[in-house]
């Protein structure tokens, strides 16, 4: 088990964003995370990821319990991510920008030059552009291969998607999910893909997990998961079911 | 072809310590400057030597400034600081109450030390404040370095200031150039080869997006206090010299925030995460205040007026400053030649 979250809870104030969210990831497999706008799911992944600790429950990352751990360590124990609104260093270079994940990240004891990676990767997500143009030049689709890059220098064993694949064209969108699945095959990387696009949640992920104001309330396999009452009712609302 | 290869081995070489061929000849330039008339004189010597110090603490401002994007509004008490403890180390008068009598070349270290550790101290309270916030936070502790300063009576003289010991016996200005124009060097050198390491990479990573950083591996914790702590440490040093050169020292004339202001102004017209652009335009800069003041004296401050109106433009319009400038007119140039040159070869050809 690479990674396992056991009755995640995370309170701000008196809202409870995510309600006992259990989840595991194996090597090598695609998660789905889905659910409507401000079901907490991005708030799910910053608990594991270290942004902010859980007020309850356990995450473990490759047998290790690493609850309430810093977003740096996280990254060094090989957990990468990218964002939701893609956040680069805009005054740095592309190749610079993916330096940082391949100076900094899990890989940082490497033998391999910080710098062979940071092109590797690149090359990996076949950015468009010129190595040495800066980040602040770059558009929104341009800025989401460059974090994915990015978080892929890093060296990851489990990698979150946030919304990776929102705002592509249909034709982006094909390319993008070609590339998720290349990740997984190449490297044999986990993932977790927080995801509005049904034809991405059901093209690439094997298991699909549905939170509702913070609380679970489906799991399993994208075609199960779609056809359950629940999840309808939570997307479309009451009377559509009735 | 040999000749071609030396040449560019020279000049990488000179890229590691943060010199271009142009840079270097400048600096001998500046070096020899005291030779030759008119500035030989003592009064221009000084306006020299001032460049030089403004331009060391452009540097150490800008390493924090520019890179960590954190504005230490405490710098100049920072530096004062510093200053006080060399001089006071260094004290053997009994108009204050202590008289260690410690050479002023080991107090400089010492008090760059205590600076040192004053920047580390300033680094850990404003680890968890953003921007403007930590921004207000350092200057804050610059308040208290000034009041400090201003209070301890029986060890500063407070207000009335204290007369330090000086470096040499000598009333000549030159040696003292050359004391500074080291000094500028080695925190322009040491700062520069710090950040082309991976510190200088984590720096900025942390400087332009906290959150990306951190989930790059970054320890912001660790890069933040080491950063303050350097800065703070040169400033220290610099601050040492600035006592043992002029022999004067109150807490008003060295540590106010109205100092930190002109260092901020210049390393930002210089251009921020440069390091060098706002050592290069210091020199330039005192020589126009300086002819400035000395022709309006019935216009006290108004060299503060002009560092702001030219920091608001620069910020306004060309936040790359002067080296975003530079940058920009060498990449031009070498188009125009290169343009120049493939012009010139078809009519070569037939």
């Amino acid at each position: 088990m690479l990674l396992d979250a056991e009755r995640v809870i995370k309170n701000f104030g008196g809202l409870t964003a995510v309600n006992r969210v259990t989840l595991q990831v194996d090597a090598s497999q695609i998660v789905g995370l889905i659910g409507p706008n401000g079901a907490g799911k991005t708030t799910f992944l910053n608990c594991v990821a270290g942004t902010y600790p859980p007020s309850a429950g356990k995450v473990r990352f490759q047998g290790k319990e690493t609850t309430g751990s810093t977003p740096e360590d996280m990254c060094r124990m090989g957990l990468s991510r990218t964002f939701q609104i893609p956040r680069p260093f805009p005054m740095l270079t592309a190749l610079e920008n993916v330096m940082v994940g391949a100076v900094f990240g899990a890989e940082h004891g490497s033998k391999k030059p910080a710098r062979g990676r940071a092109e590797e990767a690149l090359k990996f997500v076949n950015f468009p552009l010129a190595l040495d143009t800066p980040a602040q030049r770059l558009n929104a689709v341009q800025l989401k291969r460059l974090d994915l890059a990015r978080a892929l220098a890093c060296g990851p064993k489990l990698l979150f998607l946030d919304e990776l694949a929102s705002g592509l064209t249909p034709g982006e969108l094909d390319t993008m999910m070609a590339l998720i699945l290349k990740i997984r095959d190449t490297y044999g990387v986990g993932m977790i893909v927080v995801e509005h696009i049904m034809k991405v949640i059901t093209g690439i992920c094997e298991r699909v997990l549905v939170i509702q104001y913070g609380t679970p309330i489906a799991e399993g396999t994208p075609r199960e998961v779609m056809q359950d009452p629940k999840v309808i009712e939570a997307y479309l609302g009451e009377e559509v079911v009735a | 072809m040999d000749q071609k290869s030396l040449w560019n081995r020279i000049s990488d070489g000179l890229g590691i310590i943060g010199f271009t061929p142009l840079g270097l000849v400048l600096l001998i330039v500046l070096a020899l400057l005291p030779f030759v008339s008119p500035f030989n004189q003592e009064h221009i010597l000084r306006w020299l030597i001032m460049g030089a110090f403004l331009a060391a603490q452009c540097v150490a401002f800008d390493f924090t400034a520019g890179y960590i994007n954190v504005v230490n509004f405490g710098f100049a008490a920072i530096l004062g600081a510093g200053a006080y403890t060399s001089a006071v180390l260094a004290n053997t008068s009994p108009v204050i109450s202590v008289q260690p009598g410690l050479s002023p070349w080991i107090g400089i270290w010492i008090g760059a030390l205590f600076a040192g550790l004053i920047g580390f101290g300033v680094g850990i309270l404003t680890l968890r404040l953003r921007g403007i916030f930590a921004a207000v936070m350092a200057w804050f502790v610059g308040i208290a370095l000034l009041g400090v300063a201003n209070n301890l009576t029986n060890i500063t003289r407070g207000p009335m200031g204290m007369a330090p010991r000086t470096f040499l016996e000598t009333t000549s200005n030159r040696p003292y150039f050359y004391i500074i124009l080291a000094m500028m060097l080695i925190v322009y050198i040491t700062l520069r080869l710090v950040v082309r390491s991976r510190f200088g990479l984590a720096f900025k990573a942390i400087g332009q997006n906290f959150d990306a950083a951190r989930a790059s591996g970054i320890n912001p914790t660790l890069y933040r206090v080491f950063n303050f702590t350097l800065s703070a440490f040169f400033a220290g040093w610099l601050g040492g010299f600035y006592a043992h050169y002029f022999g004067s020292l109150t807490p008003q004339t060295l540590m106010h925030t109205s100092k930190t202001v002109e260092v901020l102004a210049l390393a930002y017209i210089g251009g921020r995460g440069s390091l060098w652009g706002g050592m290069a335009i210091a020199f330039p800069f005192v020589f126009g205040i300086e002819a400035l003041r000395s022709n309006l004296t019935d216009l006290p401050g108004l060299h503060l007026v002009i560092y702001g109106v030219l920091m608001i433009a620069i910020m306004v319009y060309y936040p790359a400053g002067f080296a975003g400038f530079y940058a920009w007119a060498k990449d031009k140039l070498s188009g125009l030649l290169a343009r120049a040159r493939g012009q010139a070869q078809p009519i070569e050809a037939p």
